[in-house]
């Protein structure tokens, strides 16, 4: 008997018995949309991290400070910054200029003064324990539109609108002046700050002259960007900044940081590029940190976990194989007559089994089809689910594909199993005495 | 139906077979040191009461049962020395089973369940599809061929199992109670069937019944008593030995 005539024997067996094969399909759809589900999910996630160490992204990305570096720390993630150096923007074309560098966000920042409102919304008074008077601390800011490549992720609210020049977000250490912890974050948020550049003149004694502006707090972040409290678009920085550099330079109390900038984002061109990039900044001259000790443990551990994810679902492929075994078995045991039929008109043992294995592959292939294409739909839904979250926190989400090795893999894995499930209950139908035919009860 | 003799005819000799059923209860002996001698082709029917071994006997001789001890020679084969695919290849070729509960696969149509027994001889699907359609017409159903067993009454499925035993060109045909389930008119068509056959196609029937109608039609009357065969028919008539 062909593999052919074996098929349509197996199908016509299958397609007959529909209803009770259903039971069995559904088991091994489960469990193949389990698997395909966590492995799609898992390779999203795989991908999605990637992306960020290979192509920009807080991951991928080299801090540049405006600090010579310290050679004796060369080979950590984050050494101790050398003495203070100014970066500007002669350091700034340079490093852009480097090989491997892909692209740079500069960090501004301006000496401030802020002044709290005296009248604090209502949520916030009731959860503050202190309240700060004029505070003197950093304005940072850079180019919005690139945030989501910098290491500052949302904790309330939103970050400032690119070309708003009203608006700031504050950072965790500002909560703090409240006596507030990130919980209360959103307490803050809509608050008013009266935001002040501060420009010295000297006749007789020193005096200070504000630029004034009012800025609405619209969220909270937390940043590693560079120092500083408050966080908003690079042009506001330099409007402050501009004008602190209009004043005098007396000590250096109140004066514009010598460093026009907080520090620098190098993004590098792959993931294999941050080592080499980040010793040519420190040929320039500056302290970098990248975390690339960390980038190697995470893919160790994107590893493992995609390997118990698949672990898990091949548990419940193993389980769905025994479903197809036992009700095989259940089948072979009703249709012990019809075996025999089979081998009194001519079937060989192994045309029996073959037909048996037949059933069985057929019965995991359609439950590896049905479970590959629904797995591929729980992905998705649940990806769905996971970029509503990653858009609330003011990240790229991720994107949910199906890889054909994972697709094909949920097929064939199912219907090798089904195949392997199969194997005892075909062994058995084979080794049916041909005597049976004659139907004894 | 079948207009030329298309098989070669094929005598049978059994010598001293036994059969011992081992059960729990203790040994049964069904058969015990019989002999028959058969030459084609002819029509030989066994009657005997229920259990006395008929089937036992019919499964040993078509290659369903290893003989336990004796020996069987079919058409020159010795079938006592056949196994596995060889005893396989003795059933497709050698041998057509008529059950009494017909035997028919359900997930097949009429038509599918001749083509099956002529699956195992490989050949193309179209040769074969045109054979199982000629033998159900020789059996007066080719209007049923897309029926499934279930849709056809006893008579038809028993004729779609004979057309399907003769798929092979089987040049022995063993029927164990072919009428058993039938009523009388299918019971008659059958029997018109499967008595027309020796002398049409050239094969050798036998026919295991209780029924003494069908064992009449017989050339050739033998009993099972006491595991062994008794000659009850007229010494002068076709296929004596
Ligand atoms: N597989 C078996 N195991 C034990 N006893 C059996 C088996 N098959 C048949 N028998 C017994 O052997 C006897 C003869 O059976 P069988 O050949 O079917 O008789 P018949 O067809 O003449 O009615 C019966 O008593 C039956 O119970
Ligand atoms: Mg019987």
């Amino acid at each position: 008997m062909s593999w052919r005539d074996a098929f349509a024997l197996a199908r016509r067996s299958v397609y007959r018995r529909l209803g009770r094969a259903v039971l069995t399909i559904l088991a091994v759809t489960l469990a193949a949309a389990l698997l395909t589900s966590l492995l799609v999910l898992a390779g999203a996630a795989r991908t999605r991290v990637l992306n960020q160490l290979s192509k920009g992204g807080p991951l991928a990305g080299i801090q540049v400070a405006a600090a010579a570096p310290n050679l004796g720390q060369l080979d950590r993630d984050s050494p101790q910054p050398g003495p203070p150096k100014p970066l500007d923007d002669v350091a700034l074309r340079r490093i852009r200029a480097l090989r491997g560098v892909a692209s740079v966000i500069a960090v501004e920042q301006a000496p401030i003064v802020v002044i709290p409102p005296t009248r604090i919304p209502r949520a916030l008074q009731a959860v503050a324990s202190r309240k700060p008077g004029t505070i003197q601390t950093t304005m940072i800011g850079t180019e919005l539109q690139d945030a989501s490549k910098l290491p500052i992720s949302i904790i309330s609210g939103r970050l400032p609108a690119p070309n708003a020049q009203t608006e700031v977000a504050v950072t965790e250490t500002f909560l703090q002046r409240y006596g507030i912890g990130k919980r209360d974050a959103a307490t803050v948020v809509g608050m008013q700050l009266e935001i002040g550049s501060p420009r010295k003149y000297a006749f007789g004694n020193v005096r200070v002259r504000g630029r004034w502006t009012k800025q609405t707090i619209v969220g909270v972040v937390a940043q590693q960007a560079a120092n500083g409290e408050v966080l908003t678009g690079a042009s506001s920085v330099e409007a402050a900044r501009s004008w602190t550099a209009g004043g005098e330079q007396i000590g250096d109390s109140i004066g514009p940081d010598s460093s026009p900038y907080a520090g620098l984002f190098v993004i590098a061109a792959g993931l294999d590029q941050i080592g080499p990039v980040r010793s040519r900044i420190t040929q320039v001259g500056y302290s970098t940190s990248a975390p690339e000790n960390l980038i190697n443990s995470v893919q160790r551990y994107l590893h493992v976990i995609e390997i118990v994810l698949s672990g898990i679902g091949v548990i419940a492929l193993v389980i769905a194989g025994l479903g197809i075994t036992n009700a095989m078995l259940a089948s072979v045991r009703e249709r012990r007559r019809e075996i025999g039929v089979l081998k009194a008109i001519g079937a060989r043992d192994r045309d029996v089994r073959h037909v048996f294995l037949l059933e069985a592959g057929l019965l995991g292939l359609a439950g590896g089809l049905l479970g590959t294409v629904g797995g591929w739909g729980i992905a998705r839904t649940l990806g769905s689910v996971v970029n509503r979250y990653l858009s609330h926190q003011g990240l790229v989400g991720v994107q949910v594909g199906m890889p054909a090795v994972v697709a094909l893999g949920g097929i064939v894995g199912a219907t090798v199993l089904a195949l392997l499930a199969g194997t005892v209950p075909a062994q058995r139908a084979a080794g049916l005495p041909a005597r049976q035919a004659m139907g004894d009860e | 139906m079948m207009a030329e003799n298309d098989v070669a005819p094929v005598d049978v000799h059994v010598r001293g077979l036994s059969h011992v059923y081992r059960t729990p209860e203790g040994p049964i002996t069904v058969i015990d040191g019989l002999d028959l001698d058969v030459i084609g082709p002819a029509h030989v029917a066994v009657t005997g009461p229920s259990g006395a071994g008929k089937s036992t006997l019919l499964a040993v001789l078509g290659g369903l049962d290893r003989a336990q001890e004796g020996s069987i020679t079919v058409g020159g084969i010795d079938v006592t020395s056949l196994s596995g695919d060889d005893l396989a290849r003795y059933r497709r070729d050698t041998v057509g089973f008529v059950f009494q509960h017909y035997g028919l696969l359900g997930t097949c149509t009429a038509l599918e369940n001749v083509e099956l027994a002529l699956s195992f001889t490989g050949g193309p699907t179209r040769l074969r599809r045109a054979r199982a359609l000629e033998l159900l017409d020789a059996v007066g159903l080719s209007a049923r061929a897309s029926h499934r067993p279930a849709s056809l009454s006893g008579g038809e499925a028993q004729r779609v199992a004979v057309a399907r035993a003769l798929a092979n060109r089987p040049r022995l045909i063993l029927a164990d109670e072919p009428t058993g389930n039938l009523d009388d008119d299918s019971t008659e068509r059958i029997l018109e069937l499967l008595h027309a056959l020796p002398r049409d196609v050239g094969c050798t029937l036998i026919t295991v019944t209780h029924n003494r109608a069908v064992a009449d039609r017989a050339d050739r009357r033998l009993q099972l008593r006491n595991g062994r065969l008794v000659d009850e028919s007229a010494p002068s008539r076709k296929g004596v030995a």
